[in-house]
């Protein structure tokens, strides 16, 4: 029996093109001030489905621009996009995107598995209510990030590391195949550090393409295939 | 008991408590997410510009509270659609907006040369309700408890995460323009209870108060509108047995309602 469901978004969800890169940027621009000053200057980019890329750069070099973009949270000045194969907006559902911590109200009375369970809201559109599957999801992703004992407290209790493996645990609970992970390993301590690197790799294992905003890029850790340097909103290297 | 039961032989009685129950729950529903939104300001903003509403429709000879309405609804938008621009911060527009309309509510009013007939709208008296105002208060109390149930999820996305919420295809700006027009909505019924002066403590004060006793949504969003139901019908029996203004009462009880609770968590600290 089909699930009654209504969509937030007015795009008709589309399946991935077969073969069709995971994101595919073409001269892509954009801005936060109607073109002024671009904070991302036509880049060109192909991430491939599977892949696990680092996006490295100093601040402002506009790592989070083009997350934003590829989220559909900013609108490109110029250039082209497509997740796998379609446009922007046509499979939000396959895509996630992880903020930066700062861009959450922690103070919102809310607990942790809460918070987690807004992850499986792009499933039920409006009018429907949380089910045992999506509860099964949410503690399973609370697991992955051995924050299961946080599940009933609020999320304003909780310490830098601790936000950063909820929002993470969110976004695992979308079940996404492109994930844009923004700075996840930034300003946590070592244990969250070493859990976030177990999923990053659990996530290429599966099969899932992620692309990680860094600052910091080692090849020897073996968490990215391939790591893309940003300057000043322009890609200077590929490797 | 007889205290309790003496009044409500009185049919305006009756319509004055299930008047301010309903003006209360929608209030109180509302003020969750004006207070945790951070946007306290939203209340007065609306209120005070009740007032160009309320003057051109008595100089009209149209009903008041549809003036009240349109006017309401009309700073709601602007305010919504000042906030837009990158130069105009929403506080701004939420503390310029009010004040023009409140000028030119003042002006209308010096143009009539009468105070006298706007007083009942700027401090309420909930205890000359009729039945078609009840009418239009109930509606209101339904529209507004409806969307806020069913829009639940939503809303609540919308508050902790905004642009969680926009990646996932909700459109936050309609749910501010919703959460803009429902505001509206509860201000016009609320001027009917408390006055243009004092709606925007029904939004704020009960979830202020809630709020230092709980720290989970939907025991606060209970919580508020328990407590303002109480304060609701205790300003109307103190209006009826002391002659006091109706809405100056259940602004006050409120406001007791926030110092028990700020004593109870006072309490509670020290004792940890």
């Amino acid at each position: 029996m089909k699930r009654f469901y209504i969509s937030y978004c007015h795009h008709r969800h589309s399946a991935p093109k077969p073969d069709a890169p995971a994101l595919w940027l073409e001269n892509l621009s954009a801005s936060y001030d109607s073109g002024h000053n671009p904070a991302l200057k036509n880049v060109s980019l192909t991430i491939p489905r599977g892949s696990s890329t680092a996006l490295v750069g100093p601040n402002g070099a506009g790592k989070s621009t083009l997350f934003k973009v590829a989220a559909n949270l900013l609108k490109p000045s110029s250039g082209r996009v497509k997740i796998f194969g379609q446009a922007l907006g046509a499979c939000h559902q396959r895509v996630v995107y992880l903020p930066q911590r700062s861009s959450i109200d922690w103070q919102f009375p809310l607990s942790v598995l809460d918070l987690v369970l807004t992850g499986r809201y792009v499933f039920l559109g409006w009018l429907r209510s949380l089910d045992k599957k999506d509860h099964k999801k949410a503690w399973e992703a609370l697991k992955e990030l051995s924050i299961e004992n946080l599940a009933q407290r609020q999320i304003s209790q909780l310490s830098g590391g601790q936000q950063q493996r909820v929002l993470i645990a969110r976004a695992l609970v979308q079940d996404a195949d492109l994930l844009l992970l923004d700075e996840p390993l930034n300003a946590v301590d070592a244990q969250t550090r070493e859990i976030v690197q177990n999923v990053l790799t659990h996530l290429k294992t599966e099969g899932k393409t992620t692309l990680v905003a860094t600052h910091y890029f080692n090849k020897e850790e073996g968490l990215y295939d391939a790591a893309v340097y940003l300057k000043d909103g322009e890609i200077c290297t590929v490797s | 008991m007889h205290g309790i039961l003496e009044p409500l032989q009185y049919g305006f009685i009756q319509r004055a408590l299930l008047a301010s129950v309903l003006v209360g729950v929608s209030c109180s529903l509302l003020g969750v997410y004006v207070v945790l939104r951070r946007i306290s300001n939203i209340g007065h903003a609306l209120t005070h510009s009740a007032l160009p509403g309320i003057v051109i429709a008595f100089m009209l000879g149209a009903n008041l509270f549809l003036g009240a309405l349109i006017a309401v609804l009309w700073t709601a938008l602007m305010i919504g659609f000042l906030a837009k621009e990158d130069k105009v911060y929403e506080d701004t527009a939420t503390g310029m907006m009010p004040t023009v309309m409140f000028a030119l509510g003042v002006l209308l009013i010096s143009s009539t040369k009468s105070y006298r007939d706007m007083s009942s709208m700027l401090f309420g008296n909930i205890l000359g309700i009729t039945s078609g105002d009840l009418v239009l208060i109930s509606v209101i109390a339904i529209v507004i408890v409806a969307v806020l149930v069913l829009g639940h999820k939503e809303f609540q996305l919308f508050c902790v995460d905004k642009d969680y919420a926009k990646t996932i295809g909700i459109n936050v700006e309609t749910m501010r323009y919703v959460l803009l027009v429902l505001l509206s909505l509860s201000v016009v019924a609320g001027i009917q209870a408390t006055g243009a002066i004092l709606t925007n403590a029904l939004l704020i004060v009960p979830t202020a108060a809630a709020r230092l006793v709980t720290d989970r949504l939907i025991p606060l969003m209970l919580t508020a509108v328990g407590m303002t139901v109480v304060c609701c019908v205790a300003g109307v029996y103190c209006s009826y047995y002391f002659s006091l203004s109706s809405g100056a009462s259940i602004v006050f009880c409120c406001g007791l309602c926030f110092a028990i609770c700020w004593i109870i968590r006072l309490c509670k600290t020290k004792r940890m």
